[in-house]
């Protein structure tokens, strides 16, 4: 569930609006690094890979975007933080599932991109300034571009077993 | 032009939520309501704003009493149903501390229910997190004091035949100052009410209904919550009135109401206060530290 806090949308500078943008990509990256890591304890390797696969690219984002932040504005400080921002882009947590398939994974990455894009579009009309209306347009238009890559590696990927969700629980370790 | 400004409580905190985050990753089975609690409470920790050394976050045995090893803060991953009084003997021994207990429904309101009481009736500045699923996840989900009548598990194949313990209920009848109820289902509300727990002065308590996805129902899952889900604010509770919150509280099990149920608008002291007091008013006539054995000889 995606939400801010203390973020004035009306109000929003270029320098805050690549800032924030730079956050959500660096959260989304985290938790897919989170979700590699859980899928590599529980033996979930097809997974795993997929979600280091997303952690990357979360990161090649954030590097541009973080680039282009040094370019216009250099170290001016920032006044955005991580607390003003609540998953997202970032896969909440009860998307993972031990021994989830390839095709659940993709699934759960494809609910991210729309929940990223649903929120671009519930921001923008609210955006006064052109710069930042711009930006948030760019943005809401990569997250069409990457749900309709995600989309076509969903139809490539092999069909799931029809088995219970029952069968998938991992168990945890005694103490 | 800077238009954003930042919403933690303490301006001032220099503090993220990375620099709670231990090196040590979760062994939780994904999709386990315990991940959205830990990222409450790192979230809650950057805004009080105190380092990680001069916090210590003290639980039980269970899966949820793993997370005090996942923060960065001193931990002690304990003896089942022991949080409280291990919590209380250090808050004791060492005030300054921020000190946390946390632990499973199992291990607060089964072995340890009997310590619950004594920790709201001494009132020491402590808050205590129980991560509530409604089952023993560590030993493979066995029914567990606030598992709901009828629910099947391991030890209750047919339906439990037991009404649950309602965590709310227990804690307000026995006088606790600070009560609430959240769910990682809406991890920004669960940050606030974490974060108002630790602000507020003696034992805070925060029931936190957390999903076990291996063990538990469908209908005890975050999809769920996200579904019923309801801010005790959005239905004119007030939080100033401990009858008001032992009403509210009576939907546990049926309802799911999030938010703070009671706030005491004033405060008793807290024992570590007392105890300060009590120092003060004796020390003028106490014997020097050199001299304390002579106390116990007798001449
Ligand atoms: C003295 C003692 N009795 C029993 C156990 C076995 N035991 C370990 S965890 C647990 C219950 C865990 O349930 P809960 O506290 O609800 O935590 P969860 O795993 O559900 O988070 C039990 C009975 C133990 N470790 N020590
Ligand atoms: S058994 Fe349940 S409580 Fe324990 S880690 Fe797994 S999901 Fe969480
Ligand atoms: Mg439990």
């Amino acid at each position: 569930m995606s939400s801010t806090k203390g973020i004035n949308f009306p109000t929003l500078s270029l320098k805050d609006a690549l800032d924030l943008a730079i956050l959500i990509e660096e959260e989304a990256c985290e938790r897919y690094q989170e979700f590699a890591d859980q899928m590599e304890i529980h033996r979930t390797h097809e997974a795993a890979q997929f979600f280091r696969l997303m952690a990357g690219n979360e990161e090649k984002h954030r590097s541009e975007l973080a680039a282009r932040r040094v370019e216009r504005f250099a170290a001016q400080p920032s006044s955005v933080t991580r607390s003003m921002i609540f998953d997202i882009e970032a896969p909440d947590y009860d998307e993972a599932r031990a021994f989830m398939t390839e095709r659940a994974a993709l699934r759960a990455a494809l609910r991210s991109e729309e929940k990223a894009y649903a929120f671009f579009v519930a921001a923008l009309p609210q955006i006064k300034d052109d710069a930042v209306r711009a930006l948030f347009e760019e943005l809401r238009d990569e997250e069409v571009e990457h749900q309709e890559l995600v989309r076509r590696e969903i139809k490539k990927a092999p069909a799931d077993p029809n088995l219970p969700d029952d069968d998938f629980g991992d168990e945890p370790v005694g103490q | 032009m800077a238009t954003a400004t930042n919403p933690d409580s303490s301006a001032t905190s220099t503090f993220t939520s990375k620099d709670f985050k231990s090196d040590l990753k979760p062994i939780w089975c994904p999709g386990c309501g315990d991940f959205g609690v830990l990222q409450a409470i790192y979230r809650a920790l950057a805004a009080i704003g105190r380092p990680p050394h001069e916090i210590a976050f003290i639980s039980g045995i269970g899966c949820s009493s793993r997370i005090p090893g996942y923060t960065t803060a001193y931990g002690f991953n304990s003896v089942h149903g022991r949080s409280l009084p291990i919590a209380q003997g250090l808050k004791l021994a060492r005030p300054e501390l921020l000190v946390l207990a946390a632990g499973g429904d199992g291990d607060g309101f089964s072995i340890g229910g009997g310590h619950v009481p004594h920790a709201i009736r001494r009132n020491d500045d402590l808050t205590y997190i129980v991560m509530d699923n409604q089952t023993y996840g560590l030993t493979k989900g066995q029914l567990s004091p606030t598992s709901p009548k009828g629910q099947r598990t391991v030890t209750s194949a047919h339906g439990s035949l037991e009404n649950p313990v309602n965590p709310l209920m227990y804690v307000l009848a026995y006088g606790a100052s600070f009560v609430a109820q959240g769910t990682p289902a809406d991890i920004p509300g669960l940050t606030a009410i974490i974060e108002e727990a630790i602000r507020f002065p003696g034992f805070a308590f925060v029931n936190v209904q957390s999903p076990c996805v291996t063990y538990g129902e469908e209908n005890q899952q975050i999809k769920h919550h996200k579904a019923v889900m309801k801010k005790l604010e959005s239905v004119g509770h007030d939080a100033t009135s401990r009858i008001q919150a032992l009403d509210k509280a009576q939907t546990y099990g049926t309802e799911l109401l999030t938010g703070v149920f009671f706030r005491d608008p004033t405060p008793p002291p807290t024992l570590g206060a007392l105890v300060r007091q009590r120092q003060e008013a004796l020390m003028p006539n106490a014997a020097p530290r050199e001299r304390i054995l002579d106390l116990f000889v007798q001449r």
